[in-house]
């Protein structure tokens, strides 16, 4: 019998598609081509359509429901892990390391899950001023944030380029260039696990296609840069950001609570007290 | 309606000195600029020369830079706790000489001497004991010792809050462990001076804070300066975007503090008579040079008739008049320039088919004066309606729903602050969540604290001054 080659798409609204453009690039893995989409600035103006409607969607859910919705997604990475180890196998990881690999990415998961429900209280307080006022200082999700994932073969590395954004209630769009087939199958698991149509996007291509419109387009609130960029690339997304005061974030963090602290705005709030 | 007429009670100059010429402060004394240029700071009440100050050009910059970094080497090895004292004897000092600050400021900047001797002062000595504390408490402030100091940060501070603005700016770098070198407003820079000859006067180590004076050509000679790893900068909106644009392909901290076009919303079953205090104060306070101002005054429709006659009513109230006269709610405008903006605004508005109320009363024949204005019968698509005025005037629209009144709020590239007035709790809760605003100020406007942090969402900057919060500004994640 034939073997069926699987066709990667990109993940947008929820939807597999391909390039508006026809366009595709090739990746080369052990033993098979792919062909992916290679985003075009359509694909991307599209992808932002989505990602307005994705943030309006996530923002509805309460934190208890995004944990249990990111908590999914892992439960749904240890039900297809073999797939995974095969498909990093195939990127010429060793097994051990392809194993390690996949253990890191759900512990990744699943610990983003618990911090989504969590953050606030981390990162929010009190502020004890001067004067009969109550005060508090509480955080928001940015909006809709636009991240490069590193060219490191790792699902670990992929989903800590869009759970920080993500377990803070921003909608994310995540563009992988050399290993975005780890990512195209990451988003059938995505498609899988409840988060809703355009809160998360994942796209294939070639960041410096798309960097001059990633950084002028308006309506993306922030760009993190999970892969180091090149001077002239950075100097033209910083002139760029500046026309809208765009939030960019080269190499953020990737751990911990100071990774979700670039995506979270600080909104205090002032009453009176009196009788 | 009738006024009593007042005495005047004013606060005596003869308490501060001021020198004829100012050079820059660097390596922890004052020097001969390099920069043979000098600009002329004057009393915007009497337009009187106060003093020359140099416009600092890129050897004065690099001389800074340069003792900015020597100082860093001194500063990182001062233990935090011993950090903490220096910012301690900076705010006992400055709560010693508040009234000598006061007086300067009002007669740099017009501010009413009740203002700088009853906000601005007590605020930045607040400041300092607030962050001498947390200099040695870096490592549990977030719960993560990843976090360490940039190194040397370029400051840029604006006009209408002159000391205040240093205050939040250098409290909080110095207590991280960074040094500075800060840019004064080229209209305000004395008691700027004046905090330099503190620091000298505490033996602050040398080059821990550095000053350079100037304009916009010395403040960009700093933002693009390879010494530096932040900017902080606080100002327009146009002028944060020139910064963003020139940090470019240097990979270093930005945070800005920019403009504000705050609504100020007005429900019906708000309490009135609070409600028009607190609109006042969120628009005159300050000569309306405030970037946090509640310049856009929303008012429920069913009770626009009868807030507008109150509000009319409070403002012919206001005395507008000699910033150090203590009796004094509004001073002088900061600036000619300023002036010529507010007064530009303004007849556009007129033109555009605003109906205009300005307060009756005498203005001083010298100085920069405007009188308290208030806009109705305005579109939203009018310039005054949108543009950041910085000055003395209200602009009023009007809504049907709680819906509508987020809409109309939100409807601005800016996000800095808002407010919100209803006796019905859960309505603040709903309409604060909705606001696209850092500081959201309900049945309360313009309140600050040390403790609280301040700064927008939206094109009105990112990053927090004050608090917790302001501490991330100069910290940054090791990676």
């Amino acid at each position: 019998m034939t073997e069926i080659k699987k066709t990667y798409k990109n993940y947008v609204d929820g939807k597999y598609v391909r390039s508006e453009s026809g366009k595709t690039y090739t990746i080369d893995l052990k033993s098979e081509s792919y062909e992916l989409p290679l985003t075009s600035k359509k694909d991307l103006r599209d992808a932002v359509t989505s990602s307005k409607k994705g943030f309006d969607s996530w923002k509805g859910l309460s934190q208890y429901n995004k944990t249990q919705i990111i908590y999914r997604l892992s439960e749904m990475l240890e039900g297809n892990r073999d797939s995974y180890v095969d498909l990093l196998l195939e990127h010429g990881l060793t097994k051990s390391t392809a194993n390690k690999d996949i253990d890191n990415a759900i512990n990744t998961l699943v610990w983003y899950a618990g911090l989504a429900d969590k953050w606030e209280q981390l990162t929010g307080n009190l502020n004890p001023v001067d004067g009969e006022f109550f005060n508090i200082s509480h955080q928001e999700p940015l909006g809709i944030v636009f991240t490069l994932n590193s060219d490191e073969v790792s699902i670990d590395k992929l989903v800590r380029s869009f759970l920080p954004a993500l377990s803070t209630g921003c909608s994310v769009i995540n563009l992988s260039e050399k290993n975005a087939v780890l990512s195209l199958k990451l988003a059938e698991d995505v498609n899988n696990s409840d988060i809703p149509a355009g809160t998360l996007n994942l796209l294939s291509g070639d960041f410096s296609k798309v960097y001059d419109d990633v950084s002028r387009h308006v309506e993306i609130n922030a760009f993190a840069s999970y892969k180091k960029l090149n001077k002239e690339i950075l100097k033209t997304i910083n002139e760029n950001a500046s026309t809208s005061v765009k939030r960019i974030f080269h190499l953020p963090s990737e751990d911990g609570l100071s990774s979700i602290l670039p995506f979270i705005e600080t909104k205090t709030v002032w009453h009176p007290k009196g009788r | 309606m009738d006024k009593w007429e007042y005495s005047e009670s004013i606060e005596s100059d003869s308490i501060v000195s001021i020198q004829s010429k100012y050079g820059h402060f660097i390596d922890g004394k004052f020097s001969t600029p390099n920069s043979k240029k000098y600009l002329k700071t004057v009393s915007p009440s009497t337009e009187e020369v106060l003093a020359s100050i140099s416009i600092g050009n890129k050897n004065d910059v690099d001389s800074a830079v340069n003792s900015a970094k020597e100082g860093l080497k001194t500063w990182s090895k001062t233990a935090p706790s011993e950090r903490a004292k220096y910012l301690y004897k900076l705010a006992r000092l400055i709560q010693e000489r508040s009234r000598e600050f006061a007086v300067l400021e009002s007669m740099d900047g017009g501010k009413p001497i009740k203002e700088s001797r009853d906000f601005d002062l007590p605020q930045v000595a607040a400041n300092f004991f607030y962050f001498a504390g947390w200099a040695d408490k870096l490592d549990i402030s977030w719960g993560t010792k990843e976090m360490k100091p940039y190194g040397v940060v370029g400051q840029i501070i604006p006009w209408n809050f002159p000391l205040l603005m240093l205050a939040w700016k250098v409290a909080p770098a110095l207590a991280t462990g960074n040094t500075v070198v800060l840019k004064p407003a080229e209209t305000t820079p004395l008691t700027a001076l004046l905090f330099a000859e503190l620091c000298e006067e505490i033996g602050l180590p040398k080059g821990v804070f550095n000053l350079v004076t100037g304009d916009g050509t010395t403040g960009s000679e700093l933002v693009n300066h390879e010494g530096i790893s932040k900017i902080a900068f606080t100002g327009s909106t146009s002028v944060g975007k020139y910064i963003q644009n020139a940090v470019g392909e240097r990979d270093i901290g930005l945070t800005l503090e920019l403009g504000g076009k705050a609504a100020n919303i007005v429900y019906n079953d708000a309490a009135l008579d609070q409600a028009v205090e607190g609109v006042v104060n969120g628009i005159f306070f300050n000569q309306g040079h405030v970037c946090c101002a509640g310049s856009r005054l929303l008012l429920q429709e069913d009770i626009h008739d009868e807030f507008i006659n109150k509000l009319e009513k409070r403002m012919q109230t206001l005395r507008v008049g000699n910033p150090l006269d203590k009796n004094t709610d509004i001073g002088a405008i900061n600036s000619k320039e300023q002036l010529e903006k507010i007064t530009s605004l303004v007849n556009e508005g007129v033109n555009d088919g605003g109906e205009l109320f300005q307060i009756e009363c005498d203005l001083p024949s010298s100085g920069y004066w405007f009188r308290p204005s208030l806009f109705t019968n305005v579109q939203p698509s009018y310039n005054i309606a949108r543009e950041e005025i910085f000055g003395p005037v209200l602009t009023t629209l009007t809504f049907r729903t709680p819906e509508e009144a987020v809409e109309i709020a939100n409807n601005t590239e800016y996000g800095l602050s808002a407010g919100v007035w209803t006796e019905k709790g859960s309505k603040i809760l709903w309409t604060a969540d909705r606001l696209d605003a850092g500081v959201i100020w309900a049945n309360t406007f313009n309140k600050f604290d040390p403790s609280s942090p301040f700064g927008g969402y939206k094109e009105s900057g990112f990053g927090r001054e004050g608090g917790r919060h302001g501490l991330l500004s100069y910290l940054k994640v090791q990676s």
